[in-house]
């Protein structure tokens, strides 16, 4: 699936996304940024492309006009080849604590959620916690208490604790599209909370 | 409960046992299991069956099943896998509601028909049947015991209130001789194998209103029911503390997937999650299983405050240190208890939390000192370090131990470091029930294992007695 049917289905589901647009060409691209207000991020659409990063084709922080068309020029130079179904203008997202929220249907017992701290180095300390669908909020409770890095979450050294109400929320909404769409696997990566809510940077879901 | 479940009640109680291939040659698993039979004291009727014999082991022998006229509650069978389905069918058209399949030759060595077979024929009848590829099982209390293995190699425990579950016969096998050795008592012991009639959920069903089981042991590779399994541990995890020990944690699932989720959700990831959804208690490795599995005979503790008695101070030092690093607390204790317990100690003591009662410490202290604390609504939990070595301390001890261990009031725990001479006061006091471990470490995690359950559990006023 693409990344914007992607979107399209979480929407489906309540998920709140940050605001969007997909732009055609340069021009559409300045017109969005202008309208979403500024900072924005650019990220490459393209089927061919499965980590956009790495080839160049997400520019973040992006403050000015003048910046946008460089970005945008650049991304298109980087991507050249590759088959292109626009640039997504999105507005830039909250700054916080980056969480992966992911979904797997394992064989013997179904959709499992599971959460981790987000972030290049997940798969290195792999410290998850997981829970088999449906859950409560008591599973999110301990969940989020099973992490090493858990004070990072519930707040240290003078860090606000993270929204607990919009991570139940979202990892019921998990649950529930998870298993209603019988959806294999599925990153919510990252998904950046505060102590106001959060937001979700990128998605990937695997029929 | 189905019927298949139910029925489950021949297996364990039945009143006469018919032995399909029972033998007079030695070694052979219908010798093996007539001679086990025939001394466990099980008071019931046996019936063998073979159409090569007239006699075995006294016994008159029989041609097949329905040449037998009385009543049959469980036919166990030892004979080759494919002759089995034909005489299954005897057995139910017989009413024969009850069925121990030791043999092996079905899915386990890729014959898939036959196994299909033999599922169909158990679910026609309703025939609470265990197996096939299995050890069987073992009631203590009415001495049922199909484990193929010869007595004097593979000693027998005694009879208690912990009922284990295992998919494997090489780990019952383990089981069943540590279980022996520890002096833990067993209410039943069941070795399932392929799981074609009974599997570990209607087990969980069976045990959580079987009276005699107080605490359920599950040793588990893989589940072919696995929503069924986690609605089971759940729901009977509240009324009876279930153990597991999970095998096969990393085989397979290790192919890179596409998502970051799926890379990180290893084979094991989901088991891990059940386990702690149904708030059971997962054991490591097999030591760990049965640390745990003692300290269950204790009540349940109201938090999280530890009180160390010792008479060896670096030893209270280390549990301390376990203590706070497994996230525990070492109990705050107030001035009154303080001076009580001075008051009844040797000046140079120290009491406090360790109290440590000096290499001097006679038995009197120990028993003292556990008793003061015993009545303190703060302290939760009581370790009890003890140096056999010293000179002071000789087997009255023992009394002293096994007495704090069935108070009630508080659970304790015992560590004993050292050789021969200590390891024979563990065995002891193994056998009297007291839960007593030969390093700080492994006491501290079981008595943490045993907070965790009693307060996420409901029912903390609940007494565990086994």
């Amino acid at each position: 699936m693409g990344m914007l049917e992607d979107f399209t289905l979480l929407e489906q589901y309540g998920f709140g996304l940050i605001p969007y647009k997909v732009a055609k060409n340069q021009k559409e691209a300045i017109e969005f940024a202008k309208e979403l207000g500024y900072p924005v991020v650019l990220k490459v659409i393209s089927e061919d492309i499965s980590h956009k990063t790495d080839v160049g084709g997400v520019k973040v922080n992006i403050k000015k006009e003048p910046g946008l068309k460089i970005a945008y020029d650049e991304i298109i130079e980087n991507t050249r080849g590759k088959k292109i179904d626009g640039v997504l203008v999105q507005k830039m997202a909250r700054k916080g604590v980056e969480l992966i929220i992911g979904e797997k249907k394992d064989p013997q017992f179904g959709h499992m959620v599971v959460l981790g701290l987000g972030g290049i180095y997940v798969e290195v300390f792999r410290d998850i916690s997981a829970r088999i669908c449906p859950i409560n909020e008591e599973d999110v409770e301990e969940m989020v208490n099973e992490l090493k890095s858990h004070p990072i979450i519930t707040g240290t050294r003078g860090r606000k604790p993270i929204n607990m109400n919009s991570l139940k929320k979202i990892l019921k909404r998990v649950c529930k599209m998870a298993t209603e769409e019988d959806i294999k696997e599925m990153d919510l990566n990252p998904v950046v909370f505060d102590e106001k809510g959060c937001d979700i940077i990128d998605v990937r879901i695997t029929r | 409960m189905e019927n298949k479940v139910k029925n489950l009640r021949f297996v364990f109680e039945p009143k006469s046992i018919a032995i399909v291939g029972a033998s007079n040659i030695p070694n052979k698993l219908g010798n093996i299991l007539m001679r086990n039979l025939m001394s466990s004291k099980f008071s019931g009727k046996i019936y063998p069956i073979n159409p090569k014999y007239e006699e075995v082991f006294g016994l008159k022998c029989y041609k097949n099943i329905s040449e037998i006229s009385g009543k049959i509650d469980c036919v166990i069978f030892a004979i080759p896998a494919e002759t089995i389905p034909l005489i299954l069918e005897e057995c139910g058209k017989k009413g024969i509601r009850g069925a121990i399949i030791l043999s092996s030759g079905f899915g386990e060595s890729g014959k898939k028909d036959l196994e299909e077979q033999l599922k169909q024929i158990i679910e026609k009848y309703e025939i609470g049947a265990i197996g096939p590829n299995c050890l069987g099982i073992m009631n203590p209390y009415s001495k049922v015991d199909s484990i193929f293995l010869p007595m004097h190699k593979l000693e027998r425990p005694k009879q208690g209130g912990i009922s284990f579950i295992t998919q494997s016969g090489a780990v019952g096998t383990c089981v069943i001789d540590m279980a022996a050795k520890y002096g833990i008592g067993l209410a039943k012991f069941i070795s399932y194998g392929n799981a074609v009639g009974i599997n570990e959920s209607d087990l969980l069903e069976y045990l959580a209103e079987d009276e005699k089981t107080k605490q359920i042991v599950v040793y588990i590779e893989g589940t072919k029911d696995g929503k069924r399994f986690l609605e089971k541990l759940k729901k009977i995890n509240k009324i009876k503390p279930i153990i597991v020990l999970k095998a096969g944690k990393y085989s397979g699932g290790l192919k890179a997937a596409k998502s970051h989720t799926g890379n990180l959700a290893g084979n094991y990831l989901a088991y891990n999650a059940v386990f702690r959804q149904a708030k059971v208690i997962e054991a490591e490795s097999l030591d760990e299983l049965f640390d745990f599995v003692k300290v269950f005979n204790q009540s349940l503790p109201k938090g999280k405050n530890m009180m160390i008695i010792t008479n060896g101070g670096g030893l209270g030092v280390l549990t301390a240190d376990a203590i706070e690093e497994n996230g525990l607390n070492l109990a705050e204790l107030d001035g009154e208890t303080i001076e009580e317990i001075k008051k009844n100690i040797v000046s140079y003591a120290s009491s406090g939390n360790p109290t440590d009662l000096t290499a001097d410490a006679k038995v009197e202290d120990y028993e003292k000192v556990i008793n003061i604390v015993m009545k303190n609504p703060k302290i939760d939990g009581i370790f009890i370090d003890v140096l056999f070595q010293t000179p002071n301390m000789d087997e009255r001890i023992l009394d002293v131990l096994q007495r704090a261990s069935s108070d009630m009031r508080k659970p304790i725990v015992v560590t004993a470091v050292g050789g021969t001479y200590t390891e024979n006061y563990r065995k002891v006091l193994e056998s009297y029930g007291v839960p007593t471990y030969g390093a700080p470490l492994a006491a501290v995690k079981a008595m943490k294992k045993l907070v965790d359950y009693s307060l996420q559990s409901k029912c903390r006023k609940c007494i565990i007695k086994l």
